[in-house]
Protein backbone atom coordinates (compact mmCIF):
# COMPACT_ATOMS: atom_id res chain seq x y z
CA UNK A 1 0.00 0.00 0.00
CA UNK A 2 2.35 2.84 1.20
CA UNK A 3 4.89 1.69 -1.67
CA UNK A 4 2.07 1.23 -4.44
CA UNK A 5 1.50 5.03 -2.84
CA UNK A 6 5.17 6.37 -3.25
CA UNK A 7 5.72 4.86 -7.11
CA UNK A 8 2.86 6.74 -8.15
CA UNK A 9 3.19 10.36 -6.10
CA UNK A 10 6.48 10.73 -5.56
CA UNK A 11 7.56 10.94 -9.36
CA UNK A 12 4.15 12.90 -9.68
CA UNK A 13 5.40 16.04 -7.28
CA UNK A 14 8.74 15.66 -8.35
CA UNK A 15 7.77 16.16 -11.73
CA UNK A 16 5.41 18.76 -10.75
CA UNK A 17 8.66 20.43 -9.40
CA UNK A 18 11.47 19.73 -11.33
CA UNK A 19 9.19 20.86 -14.14
CA UNK A 20 9.24 24.42 -13.26
CA UNK A 21 13.09 24.51 -12.62
CA UNK A 22 15.66 24.74 -15.33
CA UNK A 23 16.87 21.27 -16.00
CA UNK A 24 19.95 22.45 -17.90
CA UNK A 25 21.53 22.95 -14.13
CA UNK A 26 23.08 19.65 -13.07
CA UNK A 27 21.42 19.81 -9.78
CA UNK A 28 17.89 19.80 -11.29
CA UNK A 29 19.17 16.52 -13.30
CA UNK A 30 20.76 14.73 -10.70
CA UNK A 31 16.88 15.44 -8.74
CA UNK A 32 15.03 13.87 -11.58
CA UNK A 33 17.42 10.78 -11.34
CA UNK A 34 16.93 10.95 -7.46
CA UNK A 35 13.19 11.02 -8.29
CA UNK A 36 13.30 7.95 -10.91
CA UNK A 37 15.50 5.87 -8.50
CA UNK A 38 12.61 6.61 -5.91
CA UNK A 39 10.29 5.30 -8.16
CA UNK A 40 12.41 2.40 -8.90
CA UNK A 41 13.01 1.66 -5.54
CA UNK A 42 9.03 1.81 -4.26
CA UNK A 43 8.24 -0.79 -7.44
CA UNK A 44 11.19 -3.25 -6.21
CA UNK A 45 9.28 -3.27 -2.81
CA UNK A 46 5.97 -2.99 -4.04
CA UNK A 47 7.04 -6.26 -6.62
CA UNK A 48 8.39 -8.04 -3.05
CA UNK A 49 5.30 -7.50 -1.27
CA UNK A 50 2.93 -8.46 -4.65
CA UNK A 51 5.03 -11.76 -5.92
CA UNK A 52 4.53 -14.40 -3.11
CA UNK A 53 1.29 -13.11 -2.38
CA UNK A 54 -1.98 -11.64 -3.79
CA UNK A 55 -1.94 -8.44 -5.65
CA UNK A 56 -2.39 -5.06 -3.97
CA UNK A 57 -5.98 -3.94 -4.80
CA UNK A 58 -6.42 -0.52 -3.09
CA UNK A 59 -9.73 1.79 -3.55
CA UNK A 60 -8.64 5.19 -3.74
CA UNK A 61 -10.47 8.02 -1.54
CA UNK A 62 -11.67 5.94 1.59
CA UNK A 63 -14.55 5.08 -1.31
CA UNK A 64 -16.48 1.98 -0.65
CA UNK A 65 -15.12 -1.04 -2.82
CA UNK A 66 -17.17 -0.72 -6.45
CA UNK A 67 -17.43 3.00 -6.28
CA UNK A 68 -14.44 4.51 -5.79
CA UNK A 69 -11.34 3.84 -8.66
CA UNK A 70 -9.47 0.97 -8.10
CA UNK A 71 -5.53 0.89 -8.05
CA UNK A 72 -4.17 -2.61 -8.54
CA UNK A 73 -0.72 -3.65 -8.33
CA UNK A 74 -0.18 -7.39 -9.84
CA UNK A 75 3.15 -9.51 -11.14
CA UNK A 76 2.33 -8.39 -15.23
CA UNK A 77 1.27 -4.18 -14.26
CA UNK A 78 4.53 -4.49 -11.30
CA UNK A 79 7.23 -6.40 -13.77
CA UNK A 80 6.17 -3.77 -16.58
CA UNK A 81 6.41 -0.73 -14.00
CA UNK A 82 10.04 -2.07 -13.24
CA UNK A 83 10.98 -2.69 -16.61
CA UNK A 84 9.95 0.82 -17.38
CA UNK A 85 11.02 2.73 -14.82
CA UNK A 86 14.45 0.96 -15.71
CA UNK A 87 14.55 2.01 -18.60
CA UNK A 88 13.80 5.36 -18.20
CA UNK A 89 16.38 5.78 -15.24
CA UNK A 90 19.08 4.25 -17.44
CA UNK A 91 18.49 7.01 -20.41
CA UNK A 92 18.31 9.93 -17.63
CA UNK A 93 21.34 9.16 -16.14
CA UNK A 94 23.31 9.04 -19.45
CA UNK A 95 21.75 12.29 -20.64
CA UNK A 96 22.70 13.88 -17.49
CA UNK A 97 25.80 12.98 -17.41
CA UNK A 98 26.09 14.31 -21.31
CA UNK A 99 24.60 17.64 -20.30
CA UNK A 100 20.99 18.44 -20.74
CA UNK A 101 20.27 20.61 -23.75
CA UNK A 102 16.83 21.50 -22.64
CA UNK A 103 15.35 23.02 -19.57
CA UNK A 104 12.09 20.64 -19.96
CA UNK A 105 13.74 17.56 -20.21
CA UNK A 106 14.48 16.25 -16.54
CA UNK A 107 10.84 17.04 -15.47
CA UNK A 108 9.11 15.38 -18.55
CA UNK A 109 10.64 12.07 -18.06
CA UNK A 110 9.86 12.12 -14.32
CA UNK A 111 6.19 13.23 -15.42
CA UNK A 112 6.89 10.06 -18.07
CA UNK A 113 7.72 7.90 -15.33
CA UNK A 114 4.72 8.61 -13.59
CA UNK A 115 2.07 7.84 -16.23
CA UNK A 116 3.61 4.99 -17.36
CA UNK A 117 3.59 3.43 -13.54
CA UNK A 118 0.04 4.80 -13.22
CA UNK A 119 -0.94 3.05 -16.51
CA UNK A 120 0.90 -0.32 -15.39
CA UNK A 121 -1.07 -0.02 -11.78
CA UNK A 122 -4.11 0.97 -11.82
CA UNK A 123 -7.65 -1.12 -12.35
CA UNK A 124 -10.01 1.29 -13.56
CA UNK A 125 -10.41 1.95 -17.36
CA UNK A 126 -10.86 5.25 -17.76
CA UNK A 127 -8.16 6.24 -15.37
CA UNK A 128 -5.67 3.95 -17.71
CA UNK A 129 -6.69 6.33 -20.29
CA UNK A 130 -5.57 9.19 -18.27
CA UNK A 131 -2.66 8.06 -17.17
CA UNK A 132 -1.93 7.03 -20.72
CA UNK A 133 -2.36 10.51 -22.03
CA UNK A 134 -0.07 11.53 -19.31
CA UNK A 135 2.71 9.53 -20.29
CA UNK A 136 1.67 9.89 -24.18
CA UNK A 137 1.72 13.94 -24.02
CA UNK A 138 5.08 13.90 -21.68
CA UNK A 139 6.78 11.73 -24.80
CA UNK A 140 5.21 13.89 -27.20
CA UNK A 141 7.19 16.86 -25.87
CA UNK A 142 10.32 15.20 -25.26
CA UNK A 143 10.46 13.47 -29.11
CA UNK A 144 10.95 17.46 -29.78
CA UNK A 145 14.33 17.54 -27.70
CA UNK A 146 17.35 18.46 -29.15
CA UNK A 147 15.02 21.39 -31.01
CA UNK A 148 16.77 20.95 -34.40
CA UNK A 149 14.13 20.10 -37.67
CA UNK A 150 14.59 16.70 -37.74
CA UNK A 151 13.01 16.10 -34.40
CA UNK A 152 10.28 18.91 -34.90
CA UNK A 153 9.18 16.89 -38.21
CA UNK A 154 9.36 13.87 -36.27
CA UNK A 155 7.88 15.16 -33.25
CA UNK A 156 4.58 16.45 -35.42
CA UNK A 157 4.18 13.08 -37.33
CA UNK A 158 4.62 10.89 -33.60
CA UNK A 159 2.09 13.31 -31.77
CA UNK A 160 -0.84 13.47 -34.90
CA UNK A 161 -0.95 9.91 -35.14
CA UNK A 162 -0.89 8.40 -31.73
CA UNK A 163 -3.44 10.85 -30.83
CA UNK A 164 -5.37 9.63 -33.35
CA UNK A 165 -4.58 6.07 -31.54
CA UNK A 166 -5.58 7.13 -28.00
CA UNK A 167 -8.50 8.93 -29.55
CA UNK A 168 -9.58 5.28 -31.06
CA UNK A 169 -8.63 3.92 -27.75
CA UNK A 170 -11.36 6.22 -26.09
CA UNK A 171 -13.78 5.45 -28.08
CA UNK A 172 -13.52 1.70 -27.07
CA UNK A 173 -13.31 2.78 -23.52
CA UNK A 174 -16.84 4.63 -23.93
CA UNK A 175 -18.12 1.31 -26.10
CA UNK A 176 -16.63 -1.24 -23.31
CA UNK A 177 -18.65 1.40 -20.69
CA UNK A 178 -21.89 1.09 -22.14
CA UNK A 179 -22.46 -2.31 -22.81
CA UNK A 180 -21.04 -3.40 -19.50
CA UNK A 181 -21.46 -0.99 -16.94
CA UNK A 182 -18.75 -1.03 -15.28
CA UNK A 183 -14.84 0.71 -15.59
CA UNK A 184 -13.29 -1.95 -13.36
CA UNK A 185 -11.33 -4.05 -14.94
CA UNK A 186 -12.04 -7.63 -12.75
CA UNK A 187 -15.57 -6.55 -13.38
CA UNK A 188 -15.40 -5.66 -17.04
CA UNK A 189 -13.63 -9.55 -17.53
CA UNK A 190 -16.79 -10.54 -15.41
CA UNK A 191 -19.00 -9.04 -17.52
CA UNK A 192 -17.46 -9.52 -20.85
CA UNK A 193 -18.91 -12.77 -21.52
CA UNK A 194 -22.53 -11.90 -21.60
CA UNK A 195 -21.65 -9.02 -24.48
CA UNK A 196 -23.16 -9.03 -27.85
CA UNK A 197 -20.39 -10.62 -29.80
CA UNK A 198 -20.50 -7.88 -32.57
CA UNK A 199 -20.15 -5.21 -30.03
CA UNK A 200 -17.71 -7.14 -28.54
CA UNK A 201 -15.54 -7.50 -31.64
CA UNK A 202 -15.94 -3.65 -32.31
CA UNK A 203 -14.40 -2.77 -29.42
CA UNK A 204 -11.40 -5.47 -29.46
CA UNK A 205 -10.72 -3.99 -32.93
CA UNK A 206 -10.54 -0.62 -31.24
CA UNK A 207 -8.18 -1.46 -28.33
CA UNK A 208 -5.80 -3.34 -31.09
CA UNK A 209 -5.45 -1.24 -33.13
CA UNK A 210 -4.75 1.56 -30.84
CA UNK A 211 -1.89 -0.31 -29.32
CA UNK A 212 -0.40 -1.92 -32.50
CA UNK A 213 -0.26 2.37 -33.29
CA UNK A 214 1.86 2.68 -29.94
CA UNK A 215 3.92 -0.88 -30.58
CA UNK A 216 4.29 0.41 -34.02
CA UNK A 217 3.66 -3.03 -35.62
CA UNK A 218 3.41 -3.53 -39.59
CA UNK A 219 1.03 -1.65 -40.91
CA UNK A 220 0.83 0.80 -38.25
CA UNK A 221 4.67 1.62 -38.12
CA UNK A 222 4.69 4.68 -40.39
CA UNK A 223 5.76 6.87 -37.76
CA UNK A 224 8.40 5.00 -35.39
CA UNK A 225 11.44 5.14 -38.18
CA UNK A 226 11.29 8.90 -38.46
CA UNK A 227 10.51 9.36 -35.28
CA UNK A 228 13.34 6.80 -33.87
CA UNK A 229 15.78 8.05 -35.82
CA UNK A 230 15.32 11.40 -35.77
CA UNK A 231 15.16 11.96 -31.49
CA UNK A 232 18.34 11.88 -30.17
CA UNK A 233 19.76 8.62 -28.43
CA UNK A 234 18.58 8.92 -25.14
CA UNK A 235 14.84 10.27 -26.19
CA UNK A 236 14.63 7.22 -28.44
CA UNK A 237 16.10 4.76 -25.66
CA UNK A 238 13.23 6.26 -23.59
CA UNK A 239 10.23 5.43 -26.14
CA UNK A 240 11.52 2.47 -27.23
CA UNK A 241 12.98 1.07 -23.84
CA UNK A 242 9.71 2.83 -21.88
CA UNK A 243 7.17 4.08 -23.63
CA UNK A 244 6.31 1.20 -26.42
CA UNK A 245 5.78 -1.25 -23.34
CA UNK A 246 2.69 0.64 -23.22
CA UNK A 247 1.79 -1.38 -26.27
CA UNK A 248 2.29 -4.79 -25.49
CA UNK A 249 0.91 -4.41 -21.91
CA UNK A 250 -2.11 -2.83 -23.25
CA UNK A 251 -2.39 -5.99 -25.87
CA UNK A 252 -1.57 -8.93 -23.22
CA UNK A 253 -4.04 -6.65 -20.40
CA UNK A 254 -6.81 -6.07 -22.69
CA UNK A 255 -6.45 -9.05 -24.69
CA UNK A 256 -5.93 -11.86 -22.08
CA UNK A 257 -7.89 -10.28 -19.47
CA UNK A 258 -11.17 -8.61 -20.43
CA UNK A 259 -11.40 -9.58 -24.32
CA UNK A 260 -9.99 -12.91 -24.39
CA UNK A 261 -12.67 -14.73 -26.97
CA UNK A 262 -12.01 -11.68 -29.28
CA UNK A 263 -8.42 -12.87 -28.62
CA UNK A 264 -8.84 -16.27 -29.61
CA UNK A 265 -11.15 -15.38 -33.03
CA UNK A 266 -8.39 -12.77 -34.05
CA UNK A 267 -5.52 -15.24 -33.35
CA UNK A 268 -4.75 -15.94 -36.81
CA UNK A 269 -5.33 -11.96 -37.89
CA UNK A 270 -2.63 -11.30 -35.29
CA UNK A 271 0.15 -14.20 -35.90
CA UNK A 272 -0.10 -13.33 -39.74
CA UNK A 273 0.26 -8.99 -38.74
CA UNK A 274 3.63 -10.43 -36.19
CA UNK A 275 5.33 -12.08 -39.03
CA UNK A 276 4.85 -9.33 -41.40
CA UNK A 277 6.26 -7.48 -38.82
CA UNK A 278 9.17 -9.58 -37.88
CA UNK A 279 10.13 -9.57 -41.98
CA UNK A 280 9.50 -6.31 -43.17
CA UNK A 281 11.15 -4.93 -39.89
CA UNK A 282 14.51 -7.65 -40.42
CA UNK A 283 14.67 -6.96 -44.54
CA UNK A 284 14.81 -2.72 -43.82
CA UNK A 285 16.78 -3.15 -41.46
CA UNK A 286 19.53 -5.47 -42.88
CA UNK A 287 19.76 -2.38 -45.55
CA UNK A 288 20.28 0.35 -43.06
CA UNK A 289 23.70 2.08 -42.59
CA UNK A 290 23.56 4.06 -39.47
CA UNK A 291 23.13 2.47 -36.06
CA UNK A 292 20.02 4.37 -35.05
CA UNK A 293 18.06 3.89 -38.61
CA UNK A 294 18.82 0.02 -37.89
CA UNK A 295 17.58 -0.19 -34.29
CA UNK A 296 14.22 1.67 -35.36
CA UNK A 297 12.97 -0.77 -38.04
CA UNK A 298 14.89 -3.16 -35.78
CA UNK A 299 12.19 -2.51 -33.02
CA UNK A 300 9.29 -2.67 -36.41
CA UNK A 301 10.58 -6.74 -35.94
CA UNK A 302 10.98 -7.28 -32.57
CA UNK A 303 7.76 -6.21 -31.43
CA UNK A 304 6.42 -8.84 -34.56
CA UNK A 305 7.25 -11.55 -31.83
CA UNK A 306 5.60 -10.28 -28.90
CA UNK A 307 2.27 -10.25 -31.48
CA UNK A 308 3.21 -13.63 -32.84
CA UNK A 309 3.17 -15.01 -29.33
CA UNK A 310 0.27 -13.38 -28.08
CA UNK A 311 -2.26 -14.77 -30.99
CA UNK A 312 -0.80 -18.25 -30.10
CA UNK A 313 -1.57 -17.52 -26.43
CA UNK A 314 -2.49 -20.02 -23.60
CA UNK A 315 -0.18 -19.80 -20.24
CA UNK A 316 3.25 -20.10 -22.52
CA UNK A 317 1.97 -17.91 -25.37
CA UNK A 318 1.83 -15.22 -22.89
CA UNK A 319 4.57 -16.35 -21.11
CA UNK A 320 6.86 -15.75 -23.87
CA UNK A 321 5.27 -12.62 -24.85
CA UNK A 322 6.27 -10.92 -21.65
CA UNK A 323 9.68 -12.32 -21.79
CA UNK A 324 10.35 -11.19 -24.96
CA UNK A 325 8.73 -7.95 -24.28
CA UNK A 326 11.01 -7.68 -21.33
CA UNK A 327 13.82 -8.76 -23.02
CA UNK A 328 13.16 -6.76 -26.35
CA UNK A 329 12.64 -3.46 -24.20
CA UNK A 330 16.16 -4.31 -22.26
CA UNK A 331 17.80 -4.75 -25.48
CA UNK A 332 16.51 -1.29 -27.49
CA UNK A 333 17.37 0.87 -24.10
CA UNK A 334 20.89 -0.34 -24.33
CA UNK A 335 21.50 0.03 -27.92
CA UNK A 336 20.00 3.37 -28.58
CA UNK A 337 21.76 4.26 -25.23
CA UNK A 338 25.18 2.86 -27.26
CA UNK A 339 24.06 4.62 -30.80
CA UNK A 340 25.90 7.62 -30.51
CA UNK A 341 28.79 7.02 -28.01
CA UNK A 342 32.29 5.87 -28.57
CA UNK A 343 34.70 3.69 -26.19
CA UNK A 344 35.65 0.33 -25.61
CA UNK A 345 33.06 -0.39 -23.28
CA UNK A 346 30.75 1.05 -25.33
CA UNK A 347 31.50 -1.69 -28.17
CA UNK A 348 31.27 -4.34 -26.17
CA UNK A 349 28.51 -3.25 -24.70
CA UNK A 350 26.59 -2.94 -28.52
CA UNK A 351 28.10 -6.47 -29.03
CA UNK A 352 25.72 -8.34 -25.99
CA UNK A 353 22.77 -6.02 -27.45
CA UNK A 354 23.32 -7.06 -30.76
CA UNK A 355 24.35 -10.77 -29.94
CA UNK A 356 20.62 -10.38 -27.56
CA UNK A 357 18.49 -9.23 -30.79
CA UNK A 358 20.27 -12.01 -32.66
CA UNK A 359 19.33 -14.23 -29.70
CA UNK A 360 22.86 -16.14 -29.31
CA UNK A 361 23.31 -17.20 -26.16
CA UNK A 362 24.78 -16.23 -22.90
CA UNK A 363 22.90 -12.97 -23.53
CA UNK A 364 18.99 -12.40 -22.53
CA UNK A 365 17.80 -12.62 -26.21
CA UNK A 366 18.45 -16.67 -26.03
CA UNK A 367 15.80 -17.01 -23.19
CA UNK A 368 13.51 -14.65 -25.04
CA UNK A 369 14.06 -16.59 -28.51
CA UNK A 370 14.15 -20.27 -26.79
CA UNK A 371 10.51 -19.71 -24.75
CA UNK A 372 9.29 -18.52 -28.08
CA UNK A 373 10.15 -21.82 -29.38
CA UNK A 374 8.47 -23.69 -26.83
CA UNK A 375 5.42 -21.70 -27.41
CA UNK A 376 5.26 -22.69 -31.05
CA UNK A 377 6.99 -26.10 -30.96
CA UNK A 378 4.17 -27.75 -33.13
CA UNK A 379 3.96 -25.52 -36.08
CA UNK A 380 6.79 -25.75 -38.47
CA UNK A 381 5.78 -22.44 -39.70
CA UNK A 382 5.97 -20.47 -37.22
CA UNK A 383 9.60 -21.90 -36.70
CA UNK A 384 10.88 -21.37 -39.45
CA UNK A 385 9.36 -17.42 -39.85
CA UNK A 386 11.31 -17.13 -36.01
CA UNK A 387 14.43 -18.59 -37.70
CA UNK A 388 14.76 -16.52 -40.62
CA UNK A 389 13.90 -14.00 -38.22
CA UNK A 390 16.49 -14.50 -36.33
CA UNK A 391 18.96 -14.93 -38.79
CA UNK A 392 17.91 -11.56 -40.10
CA UNK A 393 18.55 -9.77 -36.78
CA UNK A 394 22.21 -11.16 -36.84
CA UNK A 395 23.13 -9.87 -39.83
CA UNK A 396 21.53 -6.33 -38.68
CA UNK A 397 23.23 -6.36 -35.84
CA UNK A 398 26.61 -7.32 -36.72
CA UNK A 399 26.65 -5.66 -39.91
CA UNK A 400 26.22 -2.42 -37.67
CA UNK A 401 29.00 -3.79 -35.93
CA UNK A 402 31.55 -4.19 -38.06
CA UNK A 403 31.36 -0.84 -39.49
CA UNK A 404 30.63 0.95 -36.31
CA UNK A 405 32.91 -0.39 -34.06
CA UNK A 406 35.43 -2.94 -36.06
CA UNK A 407 36.31 -0.14 -38.93
CA UNK A 408 35.97 2.46 -36.31
CA UNK A 409 33.49 4.52 -38.54
CA UNK A 410 31.55 6.10 -35.93
CA UNK A 411 32.93 9.81 -35.80
CA UNK A 412 32.52 12.04 -32.28
CA UNK A 413 34.32 12.41 -29.08
CA UNK A 414 34.82 9.29 -26.45
CA UNK A 415 31.95 8.91 -23.99
CA UNK A 416 32.90 9.53 -20.52
CA UNK A 417 33.94 6.64 -18.28
CA UNK A 418 30.72 6.98 -16.17
CA UNK A 419 28.28 7.16 -19.37
CA UNK A 420 30.31 4.00 -20.13
CA UNK A 421 29.58 2.47 -17.14
CA UNK A 422 25.85 2.89 -17.35
CA UNK A 423 25.88 1.01 -20.32
CA UNK A 424 28.07 -1.28 -19.31
CA UNK A 425 25.72 -2.25 -16.10
CA UNK A 426 22.91 -2.68 -18.63
CA UNK A 427 24.87 -4.93 -20.87
CA UNK A 428 26.06 -6.67 -17.58
CA UNK A 429 22.01 -7.24 -16.92
CA UNK A 430 20.93 -8.54 -19.95
CA UNK A 431 24.38 -10.38 -20.05
CA UNK A 432 22.89 -11.70 -16.40
CA UNK A 433 19.09 -11.97 -17.41
CA UNK A 434 20.69 -14.85 -19.80
CA UNK A 435 23.39 -16.93 -17.57
CA UNK A 436 20.76 -17.33 -14.69
CA UNK A 437 17.38 -16.38 -16.13
CA UNK A 438 15.15 -18.71 -14.03
CA UNK A 439 13.78 -15.25 -11.86
CA UNK A 440 12.63 -13.67 -15.15
CA UNK A 441 11.20 -17.09 -16.08
CA UNK A 442 9.33 -17.49 -13.35
CA UNK A 443 8.18 -13.51 -13.33
CA UNK A 444 6.75 -14.17 -16.87
CA UNK A 445 4.52 -17.44 -15.96
CA UNK A 446 3.18 -15.84 -12.97
CA UNK A 447 2.10 -13.02 -14.42
CA UNK A 448 0.75 -14.99 -17.62
CA UNK A 449 -1.10 -16.75 -15.03
CA UNK A 450 -2.62 -14.37 -13.95
CA UNK A 451 -4.33 -13.63 -17.32
CA UNK A 452 -7.64 -15.21 -18.03
CA UNK A 453 -6.88 -16.40 -20.89
CA UNK A 454 -3.84 -18.61 -19.16
CA UNK A 455 -6.06 -20.68 -17.54
CA UNK A 456 -7.20 -22.75 -21.08
CA UNK B 1 -31.62 9.74 -29.78
CA UNK B 2 -28.68 6.85 -30.29
CA UNK B 3 -29.30 7.60 -34.14
CA UNK B 4 -28.93 11.12 -33.65
CA UNK B 5 -25.73 10.63 -31.86
CA UNK B 6 -24.23 7.70 -33.64
CA UNK B 7 -24.27 9.73 -36.68
CA UNK B 8 -22.95 12.68 -35.32
CA UNK B 9 -20.31 11.09 -34.29
CA UNK B 10 -19.74 9.34 -37.36
CA UNK B 11 -20.06 12.40 -39.26
CA UNK B 12 -17.26 13.98 -37.32
CA UNK B 13 -14.61 11.12 -37.01
CA UNK B 14 -15.31 11.33 -41.05
CA UNK B 15 -14.44 14.67 -41.22
CA UNK B 16 -11.48 14.83 -38.76
CA UNK B 17 -10.12 11.64 -40.37
CA UNK B 18 -10.59 13.46 -43.78
CA UNK B 19 -8.75 16.46 -42.27
CA UNK B 20 -6.01 14.46 -41.00
CA UNK B 21 -5.24 13.66 -44.55
CA UNK B 22 -4.65 16.83 -45.71
CA UNK B 23 -0.94 18.59 -46.61
CA UNK B 24 -1.86 21.89 -44.43
CA UNK B 25 -0.78 21.14 -41.14
CA UNK B 26 -3.20 24.22 -39.34
CA UNK B 27 -6.21 21.40 -41.05
CA UNK B 28 -4.10 18.56 -39.89
CA UNK B 29 -4.46 20.24 -36.88
CA UNK B 30 -8.41 21.13 -37.17
CA UNK B 31 -8.52 17.13 -37.76
CA UNK B 32 -7.08 15.90 -34.36
CA UNK B 33 -9.62 18.13 -32.65
CA UNK B 34 -12.48 16.74 -34.39
CA UNK B 35 -12.01 13.38 -33.64
CA UNK B 36 -11.30 14.32 -30.28
CA UNK B 37 -14.92 15.68 -30.14
CA UNK B 38 -16.18 12.64 -31.77
CA UNK B 39 -14.65 10.66 -28.73
CA UNK B 40 -16.37 12.72 -26.24
CA UNK B 41 -19.84 12.74 -28.04
CA UNK B 42 -19.54 8.95 -28.10
CA UNK B 43 -18.54 9.02 -24.42
CA UNK B 44 -21.48 11.15 -23.72
CA UNK B 45 -24.24 8.93 -25.98
CA UNK B 46 -22.40 5.52 -24.11
CA UNK B 47 -24.51 6.78 -20.61
CA UNK B 48 -26.60 4.29 -19.15
CA UNK B 49 -29.56 6.87 -18.22
CA UNK B 50 -31.15 9.40 -19.81
CA UNK B 51 -32.81 12.24 -17.66
CA UNK B 52 -32.17 15.85 -15.91
CA UNK B 53 -29.10 17.01 -14.46
CA UNK B 54 -27.55 14.62 -11.66
CA UNK B 55 -27.47 17.47 -9.27
CA UNK B 56 -27.96 16.72 -5.95
CA UNK B 57 -30.37 16.77 -3.72
CA UNK B 58 -32.71 14.87 -6.56
CA UNK B 59 -36.09 15.99 -6.98
CA UNK B 60 -36.95 13.91 -10.17
CA UNK B 61 -36.90 10.05 -10.57
CA UNK B 62 -34.73 9.72 -13.67
CA UNK B 63 -31.05 11.40 -13.82
CA UNK B 64 -28.73 11.49 -16.47
CA UNK B 65 -25.39 8.97 -15.83
CA UNK B 66 -23.28 11.14 -14.14
CA UNK B 67 -20.19 8.93 -14.50
CA UNK B 68 -20.28 9.31 -18.24
CA UNK B 69 -20.57 13.30 -18.21
CA UNK B 70 -17.58 13.36 -15.60
CA UNK B 71 -15.88 11.01 -18.71
CA UNK B 72 -16.08 13.44 -21.12
CA UNK B 73 -15.39 16.49 -19.10
CA UNK B 74 -12.09 14.77 -18.38
CA UNK B 75 -12.07 14.19 -22.22
CA UNK B 76 -12.41 17.66 -23.21
CA UNK B 77 -9.72 19.08 -20.73
CA UNK B 78 -7.50 16.72 -22.26
CA UNK B 79 -8.39 17.10 -25.86
CA UNK B 80 -8.00 21.06 -24.86
CA UNK B 81 -4.60 20.71 -23.77
CA UNK B 82 -2.97 18.11 -26.33
CA UNK B 83 -4.72 20.89 -29.32
CA UNK B 84 -2.89 23.20 -27.54
CA UNK B 85 0.57 21.27 -27.58
CA UNK B 86 -0.18 20.37 -31.22
CA UNK B 87 -0.35 24.13 -32.43
CA UNK B 88 2.52 24.99 -30.25
CA UNK B 89 4.18 22.21 -32.13
CA UNK B 90 2.79 22.88 -35.38
CA UNK B 91 3.93 26.58 -34.82
CA UNK B 92 7.61 25.83 -33.99
CA UNK B 93 8.05 23.07 -37.58
CA UNK B 94 6.72 26.13 -39.72
CA UNK B 95 9.60 28.57 -38.09
CA UNK B 96 11.64 25.50 -38.45
CA UNK B 97 10.98 25.03 -41.79
CA UNK B 98 9.43 28.23 -43.19
CA UNK B 99 5.94 25.99 -44.52
CA UNK B 100 3.22 24.72 -43.57
CA UNK B 101 2.90 22.29 -46.29
CA UNK B 102 3.73 18.72 -45.28
CA UNK B 103 4.80 17.74 -48.92
CA UNK B 104 7.55 20.43 -48.66
CA UNK B 105 8.34 18.94 -44.99
CA UNK B 106 8.58 15.74 -46.94
CA UNK B 107 10.63 16.91 -49.50
CA UNK B 108 13.17 18.31 -47.54
CA UNK B 109 13.69 15.76 -45.71
CA UNK B 110 13.90 13.26 -48.92
CA UNK B 111 16.69 15.30 -50.37
CA UNK B 112 18.74 14.88 -47.05
CA UNK B 113 17.99 11.13 -47.04
CA UNK B 114 19.57 11.26 -50.93
CA UNK B 115 22.06 13.45 -49.83
CA UNK B 116 23.23 10.33 -47.01
CA UNK B 117 22.49 7.61 -49.72
CA UNK B 118 24.96 9.41 -52.36
CA UNK B 119 27.53 10.10 -49.70
CA UNK B 120 27.49 5.91 -48.75
CA UNK B 121 27.65 5.12 -52.53
CA UNK B 122 30.95 7.28 -52.91
CA UNK B 123 32.24 5.76 -49.58
CA UNK B 124 31.73 2.41 -50.74
CA UNK B 125 33.37 3.15 -54.45
CA UNK B 126 36.69 4.38 -52.32
CA UNK B 127 36.48 1.39 -50.24
CA UNK B 128 35.70 -1.20 -53.41
CA UNK B 129 38.82 0.98 -55.28
CA UNK B 130 41.02 0.51 -52.29
CA UNK B 131 40.45 -3.09 -51.65
CA UNK B 132 41.73 -3.85 -55.51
Amino acid sequence: MTALALSLVVPWCAGLVIALLDGRRRVVGWAAVAALAINLGALVALAAAVLPDDPVVVTTGDWPVGVGITLRADALGVLFALLSSLALLAATVVEVLDGVRERTFPGLVVLLAAGLTGVFLTGDLFNFYVFFELAMTAGYVLATYGGGRRELGAALVFTTVNLLGTFIFLLSVSGVYHVTGTLDMSGIAARMDDVDANAAVLIAVGFFVAFSVKLGLFPFHFWLPTVYTGARPAVAAILSGGLANIGAYGLLRFGGELLPDELDLAAGALIVIGGASIVYGGVLAVSRRSASEMLAYSAIGQVGYVLVAIGVGGPVGFAAAILYTVVNALNKTLLFLTAQMRGAVVGAAFAIGALSVAGVPPAAGFVGKLELFRATANDPALIALFVLGSALSFVYAFQTYQYDFWRGERRGKRSTIPQQGVVAALALLVLAAGVWPEPLLALSHDAAELLAGGGR
Amino acid sequence: MNLVFALAAAVLFGTGAALLLDRDLVRVVFGVVLVSQAAVLTLIASGLARGSAPIYPLTVDSVSDPLSQAMALTAIVIGLAVTALLLALVLRVVQAYRSLELAELAGLEAERDARLERLHEREHAEEEAAAR
